[in-house]
């Protein structure tokens, strides 16, 4: 039975990151930069939405020769809409997603 | 230092998270040449560590490895502290006091009779109890190692010394009460170690169909 919870600070700001830019690929440490979590917050984060369906993630081709392929990040269509009534103190949760 | 350390950090990481989290132990790599260039690779590195230590309880593999590390640490190697405690306690016997281990006689009272040959056991009994101990600091190994064969070698070496060492003690009139711990513990690790080989087995055997699923 999944929890119902108000999502934590950290995930209320990994979600509005997410949001701002809902069509683009986002890389972990962008993501870091962005919301200012460490890696310890943010991976689970992101491995709990990818789990539950909120985030996608693909390996994308380094932008420089030589450098490793690279995860990136981006809400699926329940990610933003999850994230919208998130994000929006007027509107409730109406998914039952277990919010970390 | 700082960079090599980190790296350390990160192989950790990767390791910890296991099969079932691949594809995010190589997405945080791939993110450490980032936090590399940033210069903020160690942060980043523990953090990594913080994130698959969370996880580990989360996937089959991550359990089987923490409950072999509980079993290791919380019961073999005091087991075998224990063991070595016990061979320590031998010069007592050459003081004179007729307390071999700090045991006594099964009758609780000291033989002149029986104290040449209690005396001329101690080699033997020495050889037993350290064997004891370093038979389950051996068993300890092979289980965080996962080598399940040299586990049950070693597990049934440890079980023939626990009774010879009895029978040893019964032929001496010794006291074998300090024994009866060595042998409930050995069937604790037995019955443990055959649950964690079994769920172990269950576990490779349930990724190798995947992996046979997926290549066809």
């Amino acid at each position: 039975m999944p929890r119902n919870r108000r999502p934590s600070k950290q995930m209320l700001a990994l979600l509005e990151a997410l949001l701002e830019r809902a069509q683009q690929w986002r890389h972990g440490y962008d993501l870091m930069k962005e919301t200012g979590l460490s890696s310890g917050t943010l991976y689970p984060l992101l491995m709990r939405m990818t789990d539950q369906g909120l985030v996608e993630a693909e390996w994308r081709e380094p932008a420089q020769p030589g450098r490793p392929a690279r995860h990136a990040y981006k809400l699926t269509a329940a990610g933003v809409a999850f994230a919208r009534a998130a994000v929006n103190p007027n509107g409730a949760p109406s998914s039952g997603f277990a919010l970390a | 230092m700082t960079l090599g350390a980190s790296r350390a950090v990160m192989t950790l990481a990767s390791c910890c998270l296991g099969e079932s989290r691949r594809d995010w132990a190589q997405a945080m790599e791939a993110e450490f040449e980032e936090a590399v260039n940033e210069g903020r690779p160690l942060a980043f590195a523990t953090g990594c560590l913080l994130t698959a230590w969370r996880e580990m309880p989360q996937h089959q593999e991550g359990r089987l490895v923490l409950a072999s590390y509980a079993l290791a640490l919380g019961l073999l190697i005091p087991m075998a502290v224990f063991s070595f405690a016990c061979a320590l306690g031998l010069p007592q016997l050459s003081a004179g006091r007729g307390i071999l281990f700090g045991m006594t006689t099964a009758s609780g009272e000291w033989s002149p009779y029986l104290a040449s040959a209690q005396m001329a056991a101690v080699p033997a009994l020495l050889l037993l109890w350290l064997l004891l101990g370093v038979g389950r600091l051996c068993l300890a190994w092979a289980l965080v190692e996962a080598d399940w064969s040299r586990a049950f070698n070693v597990g049934a070496m440890i079980a023939a010394v626990t009774i010879t060492l009895y029978l040893l003690m019964g032929v001496l009139f010794l006291d074998g009460t300090p024994l009866i711990p060595q042998v409930i513990e050995l069937a604790i690790e037995m019955t443990a170690i055959l649950v964690a080989a079994r769920r172990n087995t269950r576990f490779v055997m349930s990724r190798s169909f995947d992996v046979t699923v997926w290549q066809a």
